[in-house]
């Protein structure tokens, strides 16, 4: 792991737009608002046929509707996930002012990362092929459910025919979708609309969680997800995402787009699935290797964004990673989990915590972590209100239960005069 | 059933299977433009057919499928539905 050299240095890669579509907003200002008011919108789940399953406590995305954004021809062979993706893929887009170069069609690339995948629309499939015969299944289903949905079609209603692709690597792959840009980036394309979304409120997708040991079934909303708490018994899953134009910051200064932030360092690990005590070595290597890559001291980390898994081993887990990693820095770092206000939303919530860190880098202002007033490990966690300051760098953390590890390393937009 | 399927009911299943919306009447009067510049794809095409197939209670042959206007595809259809009618 060394810093980045000279030679790639017009490669940097920069954040140029962002789109929201959370629980607690849509549209990157409805959420930041949200998040710096240290809102709490996880309440039951509604979403039909979930009302009488053991998962209680959800975050949902409430006034969205596609159809005001997406043509009907996509809405009819996509799920709900890739809607929420192409959403916010044509936010960032608008945000990020990126058109489409008629004379190089090959310049922008698309890369999501995806968990639960179409679930909703599989199952309505899987009922007709069972409940009907096979006629009666669409054939839609081949393209709507599996993983590759969002980056397909965000591909084909937008015209980028630069290099695509799809990251299933775990709640960890909303980071890791990043680092694959930045590859990209490198490798020669100029821009890579880049993200997350996730719809894993729907039956057949609730019921594979309930496998999960790691899923609150707490029934009050103001206790279901409390990580790094006494009273941790869980996570509550969400719905929604965030998607994001990244490109080389020679290309962005070329057409005088606005840079929000810069994408300075990757690192994943595996650790695998026989504890989460495992994952504080994964996750301290995976710090360790994004500062690393991004030139970065313990010392310069100005915000930790927690992964903030919500199990008292987990968390347990993550504390000590911290501290493994920043040393000293550790205990006055400020840390924030900005989920706990709205749910966690697999492969999404890093992709929603990326989001809440450019808006927190740009703002100078670190949002807090709802429903939390007792902290019991060692960790400055940023609860009650919004702290303001000065944001430099910020460190994103993401682990899968799966067993991957990540981090991300983002830093302030170079053209940040305060 | 026994059709013969109309240019309605093409319309009708391209909204309906598709998301796709054209006027009946313009989809009659430009009825030899190809599927693609209705933008309706190969499996937008199979899935009107399969529901055909599920209406009328009769298969269609793969003829069908590689019909490339409305034209041909509503030809194809009918002389199929009324064969032994």
């Amino acid at each position: 792991m060394k810093a980045r050299t000279q030679a790639t240095a017009d490669r940097q890669a920069v954040v140029t737009g962002l789109g929201v579509v959370a629980p607690n907003g849509v549209g990157a200002d409805s959420f930041w608002k949200a998040i710096q008011e240290g809102a709490t919108v996880l309440g039951p789940v509604t979403r039909e046929g979930c009302t009488d399953l053991p998962l209680h406590i959800v975050g949902e995305v409430s006034g969205f509707d596609p159809a005001g954004l997406i043509e009907s021809r996509y809405l009819v062979q996509t799920d709900r996930f890739t809607h929420f993706a192409m959403s916010a893929a044509d936010l960032a887009l608008a945000d990020a002012r990126l058109d489409i170069d008629q004379q190089a069609p090959f310049a922008t690339g698309v890369v999501t990362a995806a968990g639960s995948g179409g679930g909703e629309f599989g199952q309505g499939e899987l009922q007709r092929l069972w409940g009907q015969g096979p006629h009666f299944v669409g054939p839609y289903q081949s393209i709507a459910w599996f993983y590759a949905a969002s980056t397909g079609q965000i591909s084909i209603r937008g015209g980028f025919q630069g290099p695509c692709g799809v990251l299933a690597n775990d709640e960890a792959g909303g980071l890791d979708v990043f680092a694959q840009a930045c590859r990209t980036i490198r490798h020669g394309t100029d821009a890579v609309v880049v993200g997350a979304t996730e719809a894993p409120l729907a039956p057949y997708s609730v019921v594979c969680q309930l496998g999960y040991p790691e899923l609150s079934l707490a029934r009050d909303p103001r206790r279901a997800y409390l990580p790094f708490t006494e009273d941790a018994c869980g996570f509550s899953p969400a719905e929604g995402g965030a998607m994001f134009v990244v490109e080389a910051e020679s290309a962005a200064r070329g057409r005088g787009a606005r840079i929000r932030a810069v994408v300075a360092g990757h690192a994943a690990t595996f650790t695998g699935t026989a504890g989460w005590d495992r994952s504080r070595e994964g996750l301290t290597r995976a710090i360790r290797g994004a500062l690393d890559e991004a030139g970065c001291a313990p010392a310069d980390v100005d915000v930790v964004f927690a992964d903030a898994m919500g199990v008292p081993e987990a968390d347990q887990a993550e504390a000590l990673a911290i501290a493994d990693a920043l040393g000293p820095r550790a205990t006055s770092v400020p840390v924030t989990a900005p989920k706990t206000g709205f749910g966690r939303a697999y492969c999404a919530a890093s992709s929603l915590d990326v989001a809440a860190a450019v808006l927190a880098l740009e703002n100078g202002v670190v949002p807090p972590t709802p429903n939390i007033t007792d902290v019991r490990l060692d960790l400055d966690l940023v609860t009650g209100h919004a702290r303001t300051g000065e944001l430099r760098t910020a460190l994103v953390l993401s682990r899968g239960l799966m067993g991957c590890n990540s981090a991300l390393v983002l830093r302030r937009s170079p053209d940040d005069r305060r | 059933m026994n059709g013969p399927v109309t240019f309605e009911e093409l319309a009708s299943l391209m909204k309906g299977r598709a998301g796709l919306t054209v006027e009946p009447e313009e989809l009659e009067s430009r009825r030899d433009s190809t599927f693609e510049e209705f933008d309706l794809d190969s499996l937008g095409l199979l899935g009107i057919i399969a529901e055909l197939v599920n209406r009328y209670g009769r298969t269609l042959s793969e003829e069908a499928e590689a019909c490339k206007t409305p034209n041909d595809l509503l030809n194809v259809v009918n002389a199929e539905l009324n064969q032994g009618a």
